[in-house]
């Protein structure tokens, strides 16, 4: 009986071994993330209400901070501040067989930076989920879908709001609208694939790109499509708008310009990786980051103005202030550029990888950081001023 | 190091494994059957020589187990005898491993290929941009289509059949190139061995994405392909019997193991 033990077990543990062997291939080799690869976890910006900043955390958390009382070192949450815990009971975007909710692969992850109507704050979640809170407490008003277990599939993109209704975007390829004040479904328009991004609303049109490289326009009352046009690659990053034309980048790593109308394509900028970021324009000019740690500064007719390099892909969208450009690169270096010359102002590190857009408050810039972290960069001195963990022990 | 890695092994298969993708139709799914494929039937030679040295290191288990049971008191004498032992058989001992490590690398990146170009993450997404090629064919490629047959290949089968598939296959592969101990505790460790390790990789199966679990399949049935050609039919492995079989006496085992390995001495007294 005890032989039979002995070589159990060590049959056992020699098949544990080899097993241990063959995963390990597919563990941190190349930085891959795991069999599973990484675990879906978010990037979320911040939207301000009042004197806050408010964002969803990666451990599926709307917390809306308060700087000054974080300036102050207050233990949190102090004054304004709150926490809201999204409880994950949705089946999630890639769960198997062997998947509970709770351990879901698809984890909790907010991409999209919430959006602010009135006293209501809206966030989407990987798992498939509106949440609609009070601004102000951060308590729920409403959840769509309504059913705890239902799910409207991966949402990766921001909420827009025209602030009667929601529009987003969903892995199921569908665009959906909802009333604004109450969570009722409106309207939903399919498309043929995945949409990670974020819808851009203007005069009363949405436009939006899916990963099956369709790009449409469709109308925010209704859901009607008014144009849709077909690109050679998928859709990577938001649209931008400005005048008649519509920019955005593709995964063949080109920058778009096209018509605002019709879809038809003015001209086409490659750059040496995908533009993954939302272009930002301002004054007749097109600024694109691109995950080839570069800025490009391009005129309305897609000619090279200037292009700033900096040291590590460039994921989030910049941000405009002044007569400055904000960047973050991947690794956690903020830049602060000049917009006219694209020469750098000023650097300073935050020290860990970033995927979330910059917030930026005069002087102050807010990132939220992998390491879990807010991290608050006075770019005039170059120093991190104060940072605060989402782990909320 | 982990530069050297990608440069030299990971991005070129997985930019390939990309743009085969594209060829065939952006059919991810044929892209993983047709690359497994591929590398195998180019690793053939070197499946070969593993296979080969397997079964001379197996033919001599007899007589290593013989070494082992005179020399058991003196391991110096042991090392001496069973090196002479390898030498007049002319076997190197880690003859079947080496193969096995130059294979290794290429399964390890054919395996982070798979799971790095179906990106079921945004973050995998973002971690992919890194890999690719300034390819058109690349570019347009991405994101995969990640439907086949019916499944999402990022995400694990929620069905049981995937995980039934990868199980069946391994097993019957491992069947046909394990040879039966003569030692019966020796024969229940590695009987053992050939059971958890499939049954593990069907477990892992239920919650790793399908695309992965497809590639096992596809690389066992080539693998048992190649073992039935090379090896001259079904190797070890036995279809299991439809007629019934004779019951066995209480000490059929331990008696079936001695004259096992006396029928062994005497084919190879015979073979000297």
């Amino acid at each position: 009986m005890m032989k039979n033990l002995k070589n159990y077990i060590r049959g056992t543990l020699t098949a544990v071994i080899l097993l241990l062997v063959f995963v390990m291939g597919c563990s941190d080799l190349s930085g891959g993330g795991g069999c599973s690869g990484t675990q879906a976890q978010g990037w979320s910006g911040f939207a301000a209400y009042q004197k806050d900043i408010c964002f969803g955390s990666m451990e599926g958390r709307v917390i809306a901070l308060n700087p000054q009382a974080r300036s102050d070192n207050k233990t949190f949450p102090a004054d304004t501040e709150w926490v809201y815990i999204i409880k994950t009971s949705a089946p999630g975007a890639a769960c198997g067989a062997l998947c509970t909710p709770s351990a879901s692969a698809a984890g909790q992850g907010i991409y999209g930076t919430p959006a602010v109507v009135g006293d209501l704050i809206y966030v989407g979640t990987y798992t498939g989920k509106i949440y609609a809170l009070n601004a102000s407490r951060g308590v729920v008003r409403w959840i769509y879908p309504r059913e705890a277990l239902d799910s409207v599939g991966a949402i990766v993109g921001s909420i827009v709001t025209d602030n009667q209704s929601l529009f987003f975007a969903s892995s199921n390829g569908k665009v959906y609208c909802l009333d604004a004040a109450t969570g009722d479904y409106k309207w939903e328009y399919q498309t043929s694939n995945k949409i990670w991004i974020t819808p851009t609303l203007d005069n009363g049109i949405l436009y939006l790109g899916n990963y099956g490289g369709e790009v449409f326009a469709l109308a925010a009352d209704t859901g009607r499509p008014v144009w849709n046009v077909q690109v050679p690659s998928a859709v990577a990053s938001s649209i931008a708008v400005d005048g008649d034309v519509l920019y955005f980048g593709t995964f063949d790593s080109y920058l778009h310009a096209v018509d605002k109308a019709t879809g038809q394509e003015k001209w086409k900028y490659q750059g040496g990786n995908w533009f993954w970021a939302k272009p930002v324009v301002k004054d007749g000019k097109i600024y694109a980051a691109c995950l080839d740690s570069k800025l490009y500064a391009l005129d309305t007719s897609g000619n090279e103005l200037w292009k700033y390099v900096a040291d590590s892909p460039l994921v989030s969208t910049p941000a405009i202030a002044g007569t400055a450009i904000y960047l973050v690169g991947d690794k956690g270096m903020l830049y602060k550029v000049d917009i006219q010359s694209g020469a750098e102002i000023t650097r300073t590190p935050v020290g860990y990888t970033v995927f979330s857009n910059p917030y930026v408050d005069g002087d102050m810039v807010y990132v939220y950081a992998r390491d879990h972290n807010v991290y608050a960069v006075d770019m005039a001195r170059g120093v991190v001023v104060w940072k605060f963990s989402s782990y909320l022990k | 190091m982990i530069d050297i890695w990608n440069v030299a092994i990971l991005d070129p298969l997985l930019n390939g494994l990309i743009a085969l993708s594209q060829v065939l139709y952006k059919n991810f799914g044929l892209a993983i059957i047709v690359l497994t494929i591929a590398v195998r039937l180019i690793l053939i030679p070197l499946t070969f020589r593993q296979t080969q040295s397997t079964k001379a290191m197996q033919e001599l288990q007899p007589k290593l187990q013989e070494l082992q049971k005179k020399y058991a008191r003196d391991q110096k004498k042991l090392q001496q005898e069973m090196m002479r032992l390898y030498k007049e058989a002319g076997i190197n001992p880690l003859g079947c491993m080496w193969p096995l490590l130059i294979q290794m690398p290429i399964w390890i990146a054919l395996y982070q290929s798979i799971i790095q170009a179906l990106a079921a993450t945004p973050e995998n997404l973002l971690a992919l941009s890194q890999h690719l090629y300034q390819w058109d064919m690349v570019g347009q490629a991405i994101p995969l289509n990640e439907e086949f047959l019916g499944l999402k290949l990022s995400q694990p089968d929620p069905t049981l059949i995937l995980a039934l598939l990868v199980g069946a296959t391994m097993w019957v592969q491992q069947k046909m190139v394990t040879a039966p101990a003569t030692d019966p505790r020796q024969q229940q460790m590695s009987s053992m061995t050939t059971l958890m390790m499939p049954m593990m990789f069907a477990f892992f199966t239920l919650s790793f994405p399908s695309g992965l679990a497809l590639y096992w399949v596809v690389s066992n049935i080539v693998g048992i392909i190649i073992q039935y050609i090379t090896g001259g039919g079904w190797g070890y492995f036995k279809f299991p019997s439809l007629r019934p079989q004779p019951q066995a006496a209480p000490a059929a085992p331990q008696k079936s193991a001695q004259e096992t390995k006396a029928l062994k001495e005497g084919s190879d007294k015979k073979k000297g």
